[in-house]
This record gives C-alpha cells, sequence and structure tokens, in this order.
C-alpha cells in the first residue's frame, strides 16, 4: 500500500514538472533568464500566495504581499515586475527566514508581478500576478524630498515585532525617498540592501531596488523563537541605518 | 460630404455629456454624476456639479472632469436660464471638481488659497492623469487656475449671499457653501450619499469632527459632491458611521500587526458594505490611508 502511495506521489511530482506550462513571454524570459539559469522552473500558484489591488489607484504606492511559506526550505526569493524601467523589486536570501514580504511599489504601467522561489532541491517555483494601474509612478520624483525636515527625518523609522501562531513578524518602516533617478535633474537615491539581524547573527540579505516606494515599509516573518531583531538599511550613497527593538 | 457630416455629428456626439439638472429648491439645481470610479465610457462624469440662478447672473458649483463636460453642463444651464455664468466656485482641490474651469472664459474662479495654489502647482499633473484615465474626453481640456480667494466669511455674488464655510477633512480644505436664501448646503465631498467615501488626500478624525458640526447647521436640502440630494441630516451620520468603521479597523489592524490586505479581509458590517463603490473605494482607502495610520498607531 505505502509503494502504491509513493509510486501515485513521484508520479504527481513528475506530473506536475513536466506538465506545467512555461510562461511564453519575452519580456519575462529575458529578465527570468538571469535568475532562472540553467535550473527548472514550474509554476506554483499554490505554494505563492499574492496579493495585489484590484487596482492600483495610487502607482506611486502599490501595496504586495507574498507568502511562499508552503515551500519548505527555501533559500532565495526574487520578486519583479515585467514592464518597470527597474523590473528588480528586491531579491532575499530565505534560508533563514521565510518566503513572506509586504511592502509597497512604484508601478510605471499595467505590469504582471512575479514571484520566483528557489526550494531546496533547486527548482524554481513561480507565480505571478497583474497589477492594474493607470501607471505613471516611475517617472514622479520623490515627495519627501522636497520636505524641510527631509535631512533629520532620513533613516529614522519604526520597529516592531508581533508573535503569530508558530513565526515572528517583523514589520518597519523608514524614512527614504527611494529616487529612481529616471526623472530629469534628480539622481539616484535608495536603499539597495536590507540586513535582517537577529543577536548579531545574519539572517537575511535582501538587496533591494528604487521600485519599492518612498518611505518604505516592509514587513517579514521568520521561524525563530528568539526576540531580539534588528534591521540594517543601506543606500547606495553609503549611508547604513539600523532600526533595533 | 454626407458622410463627412454624418461623422462629424458623430464625433460631437462622442464628446457630448447627457446630463441633467434637476431642481432641488427656488433657482436651484443640481447634476448628478455616476456612481462610479473615472473610465473612457463615463468621460469623467462621475461627480455633482450645482447651480444657483441669481437676479443677474448664475453662480456655477464646481465644474467637472473635463472642459467638455462644462460644456454641456453650460448648454443645460442655457436651456433653463439666459442670465450667464459670470461666479464659479471650486470645493476643494480633486480634479473631478475642477478640471471643467477652462470652459468659463470670463467667470471669476473662486476658491481657498489653498485650494487656489494646489490646482496651479498640480493642476498638470492632475490632468496627465486624467488623460490616463479617461483619455480622449480629456485631450481638450487645459487647466485654468482659480483667480479669487476665497476667505471663511460671506460671499456677496450680484446682492445674492452665500455663507462661505471652511473644514478640513475629505482634503486639506473643504468649502462648504450655506444658501439661507433657500436654506440649501452644498456640502463638497465631505458628503457621499450612499456612494462609498474617496479618501486619497483624507484626515478621517478632522472629517468626522467636521461633520458633527455640519449636524448643527440649518439646512433642509443638501446637495453633496457625489451621490444624490437629500432632506434628511441622516445622511450625515451615515457617513460618519462609515469613516469610524474605516478608522477603527485600520487602528485595530496596525495593532495587531496585519498588513493593508489583511486588513482588508475582515468582515465588513452589511450597512457599510452597501454603499455603491464599497469595494473599490474600501480597497483604496485602507491602503491609501494605511501608511499614515501606519505612523501614527
Amino acid at each position: 500500500m505505502k509503494k502504491i502511495l509513493m509510486l501515485i506521489v513521484s508520479i504527481t511530482i513528475v506530473l506536475s514538472l513536466n506538465a506545467e506550462d512555461k510562461i511564453e513571454d519575452a519580456t519575462f524570459n529575458d529578465i527570468a533568464k538571469p535568475i532562472i539559469g540553467d535550473k527548472k522552473y514550474i509554476i506554483d500558484k499554490e505554494k505563492i500566495r499574492i496579493k495585489v489591488p484590484n487596482f492600483a489607484d495610487n502607482s506611486l504606492q502599490v501595496p504586495i504581499f507574498v507568502d511562499a511559506s508552503k515551500i519548505k526550505n527555501s533559500k532565495r526569493m526574487v520578486l519583479f515586475a515585467d514592464y518597470n524601467p527597474i523590473p528588480l523589486i528586491a531579491d532575499m536570501k530565505v534560508s533563514n527566514i521565510l518566503p513572506v514580504v509586504s511592502t509597497n511599489i512604484k508601478v510605471a504601467a499595467e505590469t504582471p508581478l512575479r514571484v520566483l522561489v528557489l526550494d531546496e532541491n533547486d527548482i524554481w517555483h513561480v507565480s505571478t500576478a497583474l497589477i492594474k494601474s493607470a501607471g505613471g509612478g516611475c517617472d514622479v520624483s520623490s515627495l519627501s524630498t522636497g520636505n524641510d525636515e527631509f535631512a533629520e527625518r532620513l533613516g529614522t523609522g519604526k520597529i516592531k515585532v508581533f508573535n503569530k501562531k508558530d513565526r515572528k513578524r517583523i514589520k518597519a518602516s523608514i524614512f527614504h525617498p527611494m529616487e529612481t533617478g529616471l526623472v530629469f535633474g534628480s539622481s539616484e537615491f535608495f536603499i539597495n540592501k536590507i540586513v535582517i539581524k537577529q543577536e548579531n547573527k545574519t539572517l537575511s540579505t535582501i538587496k533591494t531596488t528604487s521600485v519599492i516606494s518612498e518611505n518604505p515599509r516592509f514587513i517579514f516573518e521568520a521561524k525563530n523563537k528568539a526576540k531580539n531583531f534588528d534591521m540594517h538599511f543601506f543606500d547606495n550613497d553609503g549611508n547604513e541605518f539600523k532600526l533595533a527593538l | 460630404m454626407k458622410y463627412l457630416v454624418f461623422s462629424l455629428f458623430f464625433f460631437h456626439e462622442l464628446l457630448a455629456y447627457n446630463l441633467k439638472p434637476i431642481k432641488v429648491a427656488h433657482n436651484t439645481y443640481y447634476v448628478e454624476g455616476k456612481k462610479e470610479y473615472y473610465s473612457i465610457e463615463n468621460k469623467g462624469d462621475i461627480s455633482n456639479t450645482a447651480f444657483i440662478i441669481t437676479k443677474e447672473s448664475v453662480i456655477l458649483i464646481d465644474t467637472g472632469s473635463t472642459v467638455d463636460y462644462a460644456l454641456s453642463l453650460k448648454k443645460e444651464i442655457e436651456k433653463i436660464t439666459n442670465k450667464p455664468i459670470i461666479h464659479v466656485i471650486n470645493t476643494h482641490q480633486h480634479p473631478d471638481h475642477f478640471l471643467g474651469n477652462n470652459a468659463f472664459e470670463k467667470a471669476n474662479i473662486y476658491a481657498t488659497e489653498f485650494v487656489l495654489n494646489e490646482i496651479k502647482n498640480n493642476g498638470e499633473l492632475y490632468l496627465s492623469n486624467m488623460n490616463r484615465l479617461i483619455k480622449e474626453s480629456s485631450y481638450s481640456t487645459k487647466v485654468k487656475v482659480p483667480n479669487k480667494i476665497l476667505k471663511n466669511k460671506k460671499l456677496i455674488l450680484d446682492n445674492y449671499e452665500l455663507e462661505i464655510l471652511l473644514f478640513k477633512g475629505h482634503t486639506e480644505s473643504d468649502l462648504v457653501i450655506l444658501d439661507k436664501n433657500t436654506k440649501t448646503l452644498f456640502t463638497s465631498d465631505l458628503i457621499f450619499n450612499q456612494r462609498a467615501l474617496a479618501t486619497p488626500h483624507a484626515d478621517i478624525e478632522k472629517w468626522i469632527s467636521t461633520l458633527k458640526k455640519l449636524k448643527n447647521l440649518d439646512f433642509k436640502t443638501l446637495v453633496p459632491g457625489h451621490g444624490e440630494v437629500s432632506y434628511d441630516k441622516s445622511v450625515i451620520d451615515e457617513n460618519i458611521e462609515y469613516l469610524e468603521f474605516l478608522h477603527s479597523s485600520l487602528i485595530q489592524g496596525i495593532k495587531e500587526g496585519l498588513e493593508p490586505f489583511e486588513i482588508l479581509s475582515n468582515e465588513v458590517p452589511i450597512k457599510i458594505k452597501n454603499y455603491s463603490m464599497f469595494k473599490e473605494e474600501y480597497e483604496r482607502s485602507i491602503i491609501n490611508l494605511y501608511k499614515d495610520y501606519e505612523q501614527r498607531y
């Protein structure tokens, strides 16, 4: 009986690996190729849950929520939006945190949001959500750079940890213009790396880009029981900002 | 030639708006916008405009989302009266209330200093966004900045007296006009009658306290910024209830560490859900307000 069950399971796995259709989209393939390389990918809408607005009214602040924690022992999670001038949103090491993120992004036009998660067997799981928007979010300059307190507030923020059933949720927000540099006369100025630490041990390093909205907010989740998380934000101008509990 | 005339006729029809002024008090009319979000089909006809016919002229309150809307409105007004539209008031900074200004070349256009500056500084941005949303219908529209500043006092236009009340809540500067001659209150977008409230520039707590003040005013007819005219003050309470629900669900969600979509999936009372456009506006509200509430709570 056990053998039959194993057989069924393995057939299902093989089928799901082979039968899943590929994404027939040149833009997707161009952007995904350097990430996926020679590895296999499967479309996995069931294990990667993506939430986007029904209509993204404010293209400067479009919330996205990704939960791929059903994929056990995943190693890396990459998010990108095909039709943004800067497609990459974030590239996260998720061996020691969960593949979960909530943040706000800018969208230049209606675009698919792609989430790619690398599992323990080196197979990429891919899921897509369409962000419907009138667009225009990438060619508008940051609003906060015009703020009088700009220099004082840069890098200040908030961090909080919430207990969920089997995990910790780390929620942070930081004051930063996240300037894309795409507006004439402005130069790019954004947080390009986030490091999540727990008692001086690095849990995750996250590469971020300027398509993450101004004064960004983040939610990450960790399986960890320990408390003392802190987050380090690095920007392309050499600043480092630390938010600690 | 026949075909040319024919196609010109159709082209014109595409640009025209089907507007129906409704009389709500003596010499007082309003035109109800569709309870919809901007679309190519509705051509931006989504908000209310209103006008008062005085002895000498017409006072117009708000001008719609496009110049073509305002031109259609002008035609409708001309069917009712031959008095000139020479006084135009913009109630607040939102594009569905001022982008029609340019149809009124000879009129004085009144707004608060804040709204005047907002239109001066961001009018083009609002227009380009409108171009993206409703396309062709807005291509002939040009921004026209108000030329008269309104203060918190009586406004007398051709011997017709209006009380100007300045509030905050829906935006940083919301105008309420009380016409004591007919006991009509024009609330602008501080009131949405059975249409979900729009909150992109709102301060919910200020909005609630403003609405509580409106309840004390002496009026019989209430012309809202969106939705049907009301002859009953209960519409104010309904809006307070809606805003209090938004406020409390955001605070509760932030306290529990929820992200926007988790708050959106929480249970909503039937009464609130029944507002038209609830789904779209509620999503917009939670998303727009989330960041602000996260900073404050």
